[in-house]
């Protein structure tokens, strides 16, 4: 054997050898952005029509490209666009002098591949100063997932209590065994509402449960509406973007908020890439959603990760998907929410594209779980990188929109969650929650820490309510009479939210006072230096309080 | 008197209209938004109807969209406005009948004829007409 230094025998060791680094095959889009297949940018319009795109007749338009050409894309002003050089909209894009605004006015003209062309021409600095303006809504916000790995409700509704405290507008669930869902996703609901109001909660299923279990207002909103770059690859989601965008539109009409999801790399580990690089097809995804009329989207590779992430220039590209997603008016919720790396330098160097120029939602699934009971495979941060987070907002001054909260604060609402979780299922007549649990949930750190259920018992109660037609205005019942009158009339905030159609718009949260945030009201005015959205005040005191500060004057105090 | 479609709205004064024009908002049951109260939800005044978005509102947001400068977000608030009188189960099947290979030309078409015949949906309707014809040339019709 050859004899080894002992410099790489350290260096064998270290967690980023355990990644996966693949080289670059564009023949079958093993490639991020930069692939000689790719097309040249080109628009023909004619008579009101676009009959020519990136170098293809209408008469061989696949079914993205015909659905961009007719929804997405401004027939009125893309050949006005696409003449302007690619580098100058990146300059645009860059430079704070040129509003959002205007930006807009040209970025609707453009087709995939000229959105493409632009981006190839920034580097992420760039892309990341592009972001902090192209991002909709002004505050940032951040979504976590809480998941259990014996789809545990207890759990979740505790997970979902401390989630909610910390400052998560949004959460999401998914299970392990699809059935548990009902459950599930009313213990998510109610334990969001046992730590602050207005928290919009949801359950990824197969589309037409997801959208079932939101027109009961069980869940709030619904972010895996997936769509696909190539054609054979939406047919094997079994959809289309008409599919898809009826789908949207059924979301609407009950009045439930909802955003799509895609990622770069989906297409190749699909098996159908058409030979275009990873980010082309991404963009194409980014144009199905603006076209179909949906406020916004999950992407950032999203579940695909370690695809782009093996490859050179990957995370450029994952960078560059959330800016495109920005800059089309859409709703970014910029993943940082897959297991992506062993190494910790490596993970934090993937978030911080997001989290330093802010993003609609930084995580589309921080783990607000032990990554052991992250049933979406585990988020790129979990639950036992709070501390990390909380010191890297304060290091900088940057809002990722989470806070420290004290221990106390954290025990009393994930107690209170299993306990109005133990009442809502007692009067809806569902498998009984022990003391035993609630004590365990309150204290535990995962799934691994909570007595075993009676999964047979609860699956059938988990039937039962969809069986018995249980809805929102159930759980409001089964919590106001459990006493929980604060929590009841939370979610019936929540619920009433649907009559309005304000949380319909552009990158819409609830806040705590449940008032609603989009991009309407609370549009992005970055202009350079001294504007935009800046932590300052009672949220930058906030964000200055860590688990451990010690008084400047008596270094033996805490002042936490 | 004004209808609720001739009313004319400023996103920067009116939006949330929860909380600017709630005087605008009804459920589809007719009730007002101060009428769905927790008295209600007990006394079983209150049924999941009640909690639903109105055609009218859809088309409100629809204006908001527009003048915020998102037609496409617009149209789809309008292509829902018309989804509201559809019930759950009719729009998950017409859903289903939009997958890939899930219909014939014909049963798209017949959908597109219901939509239109029975809802007066005719944005719905045209979405899935393009649908046929897209998927004829495609070849992903069943």
């Amino acid at each position: 054997m050859t004899k080894q230094s002992r410099r790489t025998e350290i260096l064998e060791q270290r967690p980023v050898n355990l990644d996966g680094f693949v080289e670059e095959w564009p023949e079958v889009g093993m490639v991020a952005m930069d692939s000689p297949y790719d097309p040249e940018p080109s628009v023909r319009v004619e008579d009101g029509l676009i009959v020519e795109m990136d170098g293809k007749p209408r008469a061989e338009f696949d079914f993205l490209d015909q659905f961009i050409a007719d929804h997405a894309i401004d027939v009125a002003t893309t050949e006005q666009a696409m003449a302007h050089p690619a580098v100058e909209i990146a300059r645009m894009l860059v430079d704070p002098a040129v509003s959002r605004g205007e930006v807009l006015d040209i970025s609707r003209g453009l087709t995939p591949a000229k959105l493409l062309e632009v981006v190839k021409t920034m580097n992420v600095v760039e892309m990341m100063m592009a972001l902090q303006k192209m991002r909709a809504r002004r505050t940032t916000a951040n979504q976590a997932h809480s998941t259990s790995a014996r789809d545990n409700p207890v759990q979740v509704a505790a997970e979902a209590a401390e989630a909610s405290l910390r400052g998560f507008r949004e959460l999401e669930t998914t299970l392990g065994v699809v059935r548990y869902a009902p459950l599930v996703a009313i213990a998510l609901q109610v334990g969001a509402l046992a730590g602050t109001p207005g928290v919009l909660t949801q359950c990824a299923l197969e589309e037409a449960t997801e959208l079932e279990l939101g027109m009961r207002g069980i869940t709030a909103y619904a972010e895996t509406i997936s769509v696909y770059g190539t054609e054979p690859v939406f047919c094997d989601g079994d959809d289309t973007p008409w599919s898809k965008a009826f789908l949207a539109s059924a979301y609407a009409s009950r009045g439930i908020k909802m955003r799509f999801t895609s990622g770069t790399g989906s297409e190749v580990q699909m098996g159908n890439a058409d030979g275009k690089s990873m980010l082309y097809l991404e963009i194409r995804c980014i144009l199905v959603t603006k076209g179909a009329g949906v406020q916004g989207l999950q992407n950032g590779s999203i579940s695909c990760i370690g695809v782009p992430g093996a490859v050179p220039a990957g995370i450029r590209a994952v960078l560059a998907e959330n800016l495109i997603a920005s800059t089309v008016d859409l709703e970014c919720a910029s993943g940082n929410d897959q297991s992506f790396s062993h190494s910790d330098m490596r993970r934090t160097a993937r978030l911080l594209p997001q989290l330093l120029p802010g993003t609609d939602f930084v995580c589309s699934g921080y783990s607000a779980v032990p990554n052991y009971d992250n049933m979406f495979a585990g988020s790129n941060l979990d639950s036992t990188d709070y501390d990390d987070w909380n010191v890297i907002q304060r290091d900088l001054q940057v809002d990722g929109a989470l806070r420290h909260v004290p221990e106390a604060e954290i025990l009393a609402a994930r107690g209170r969650a299993a306990r109005a979780l133990q009442g809502v299922f007692a009067q809806l007549g569902l498998p009984a929650i022990t003391e035993k649990e609630i004590e365990a949930a309150t204290y535990a750190h995962g799934s691994k820490e909570l007595p075993l259920r009676d999964v047979l018992e609860d699956l059938k109660a988990a039937q039962s309510v969809m069986d018995r037609g249980i809805t929102g205005l159930d759980i409001i019942k089964a919590l106001e009479a459990s006493g929980f009158t604060d929590m009841a009339h939370s979610l019936l905030a929540v619920l009433r939210q649907r009559v309005s159609g304000d949380l319909l718009h552009t990158s819409a949260i609830l806040t705590p006072e449940l008032e609603t945030l989009s991009a309407v009201n609370d549009a992005n005015d970055y202009a350079g230096p001294g504007t935009g959205y800046r932590p300052s005040g009672a949220r930058w005191e906030e964000m200055k309080r860590l688990r451990h500060v010690v008084s400047a004057r008596n270094p033996e105090q805490e002042v936490g | 008197m004004t209808t609720l479609s001739q009313v004319d709205l400023d996103p920067d004064r009116d939006y949330p209209l929860a909380a600017r024009r709630p005087e605008l908002l009804k459920t589809p049951t007719g009730k007002r938004l101060d009428e769905l109260t927790m008295q209600a939800v007990l006394s079983g005044d209150l049924a999941p109807e009640d909690l639903r978005i109105a055609p009218e509102t859809l088309r409100l947001q629809a204006q908001i969209a527009d003048r915020v400068g998102r037609p496409q977000l617009a149209q789809n608030f309008r292509r829902a406005a018309e989804l509201t009188a559809l019930p759950d189960e009719l729009v998950l099947s017409i859903y289903n009948a939009l997958r890939p290979r899930a219909s014939t030309k014909q049963e798209l078409t017949d959908i597109a004829e219901q939509l239109e015949r029975d809802y007066s949906a005719s944005l719905c309707a045209q979405l899935v007409r393009e649908a046929a014809d897209v998927y004829e040339r495609r070849n992903i019709l069943a």
